[in-house]
């Protein structure tokens, strides 16, 4: 069954265009990832898939919702932005609890929160925890909806690498769970290590698509990194 | 319905751990209160009071609020969930409103138990106009805060635009005292409404005029705010 199809989007901003005729398709329960490098179109695409941009051209379908109608497709899609944040004095249990009641049937707070080790800062104002943390707690908000597919954007960027372990872990018992997983990463060691299949951006255009070892197969070269 | 109320309750509890908001809501219309209570007519002072409580929070604090909402791009991780970026806007005027409401009791009960200032003629009356008052201070907020092209430029012409008003409106100190000119600027401020549609409802004779005004102010602040407020 598939959970995204996309087929020739295209978007400019004023004359440059970020992404030209870019298609793809996720099954559901898989992890796909989305890499490359900066100004590649990857956030542009993931801003589209999320319904915070409308496309130029071209169609996208996200568990068969057309994600400009956004309030339905947040009802079942959780989304982790790159750099969003939250207001400086709430805390982090109250977060979890206000963007449990955004929805109809979400997740238990309690529960997400012992998940993500966020237990013990639950009383913790957002302006003092640590970048992890803020991560750790900005990913747990885009769970709090028990939602269907999840789309993480630079997931572990911020992280130092053994909390980076920490979250592949979590991501892997997501995807344990059944989640469909659309992770945009320019780290190359995160898409090894968790992605069924990856889609290599370039220019705004989709370079190669396939499982990591395809790709490096295709390549000729033992990592990733070749790749791109 | 029950994610507004959780919102707005947030916006609330925010408000009341911000030190400035609970200082210059509550406890510095106390204090200038205590400090006038030597006055005859105190009656004139405790509406006037309640004015600038409402234009303390949504003149000079919501615009500030609202654009670091947008610039930490608050109202982004918002728009992917179910619920509207509109609705934290609802629940920031829910919020003021409350805020204002236990600013103006504070000094109420203080006005009425400890001076013995007389109850309100016109209760009702009294409590439209706080409404619309509350609603008024929060539209030209949101004006500010979409013209604003940044949370610090924001917080800056809230202030600017607040602390004249509350002196030239009489919500600070009565514009009976104010000289000639300066007192014809009144006229033309829109806190000058809510200062008269209050006090009308606690010793006067309510018109209105004064509601109607407020009325139209909101209206046209709302509809300026809407077609120019930024999202990102």
């Amino acid at each position: 069954m598939t959970a995204i199809t996309v087929r020739d989007l295209r978007k400019a901003y004023g004359g440059v265009v970020a992404v030209d005729g870019v298609s793809f398709e996720v099954a559901r329960g898989e992890t796909f990832g989305v890499i490359g490098r900066n100004g590649a179109g990857k956030t542009t695409t993931v801003e589209c898939l999320a319904g915070l941009r409308k496309q130029d051209a071209g169609s996208i379908r996200v568990l068969g919702i057309d994600p400009a109608r956004r309030r339905e497709l947040a009802r079942k899609v959780g989304v982790q932005l790159q750099d969003s944040a939250l207001p400086d004095r709430i805390k982090v249990g109250e977060a979890l609890r206000l963007f449990a009641s955004f929805y109809s049937r979400p997740a238990d707070p309690k529960k997400i929160m012992g998940t993500w080790g966020l237990e013990k800062l639950k009383n913790r104002a957002f302006s003092d925890l640590s970048g992890g943390q803020r991560q750790r707690l900005l990913l747990a908000l885009a769970l709090v909806g028990d939602p269907e597919l999840v789309v993480l954007d630079e997931l572990t960027t911020a992280l130092d690498p053994v909390a980076r372990r920490e979250t592949w872990d979590l991501v892997r018992g997501l995807k344990a769970a059944g989640t469909t997983i659309v992770l945009v990463s320019h780290f190359m060691d995160e898409a090894e290590e968790l992605c069924d299949r990856v889609a290599v951006f370039r220019d705004g255009r989709i370079a190669a698509v396939g499982s990591p070892a395809e790709l490096m197969a295709e390549a000729g070269t033992a990592s990733l990194e070749g790749v791109l | 319905m029950r994610a507004f109320v959780q919102l707005s309750l947030n916006e609330l509890r925010l408000l009341a751990r911000d030190p400035g908001s609970l200082f210059f809501m509550v406890a510095f219309p106390l204090m200038l209160l205590v400090l006038n209570s030597g006055n005859e007519r105190l009656e004139i002072f405790l509406p006037s009071y309640m004015a600038m409580i409402l234009a303390i929070g949504g003149i000079a604090a919501l615009p500030g609020i609202v654009a670091t909402y947008r610039e930490r791009k608050v109202l982004r991780r918002l728009a992917v969930t179910p619920i509207s970026p509109v609705m934290l806007l609802g629940a920031q005027v829910a919020a003021q409103l409350v805020m204002g409401l236990v600013g103006s009791l504070v000094v109420i009960v203080a006005g009425m138990a400890v001076f013995g200032v007389a109850a309100p003629a016109h209760p009702l009356p009294l409590v439209l106009a706080f409404t619309l008052s509350a609603l008024m201070t929060c539209a030209i907020g949101f004006v500010i805060a979409a013209v604003a092209p940044r949370a610090r430029t924001a917080d800056l012409l809230g202030l600017t635009v607040m602390f004249p008003m509350i002196f030239l409106a009489g919500a600070a100190i009565p514009r009976e005292g104010l000289p000639g000119t300066l007192r014809s600027v009144g006229d033309y401020l829109p806190l000058t409404q809510a200062v008269t549609a209050m006090r009308e409802g606690w010793f006067g004779t309510p018109a209105a005029l004064p509601l109607l005004l407020l009325t139209g102010i909101i209206i046209v602040c709302t509809a300026i705010a809407a077609f120019t407020f930024r999202w990102e």
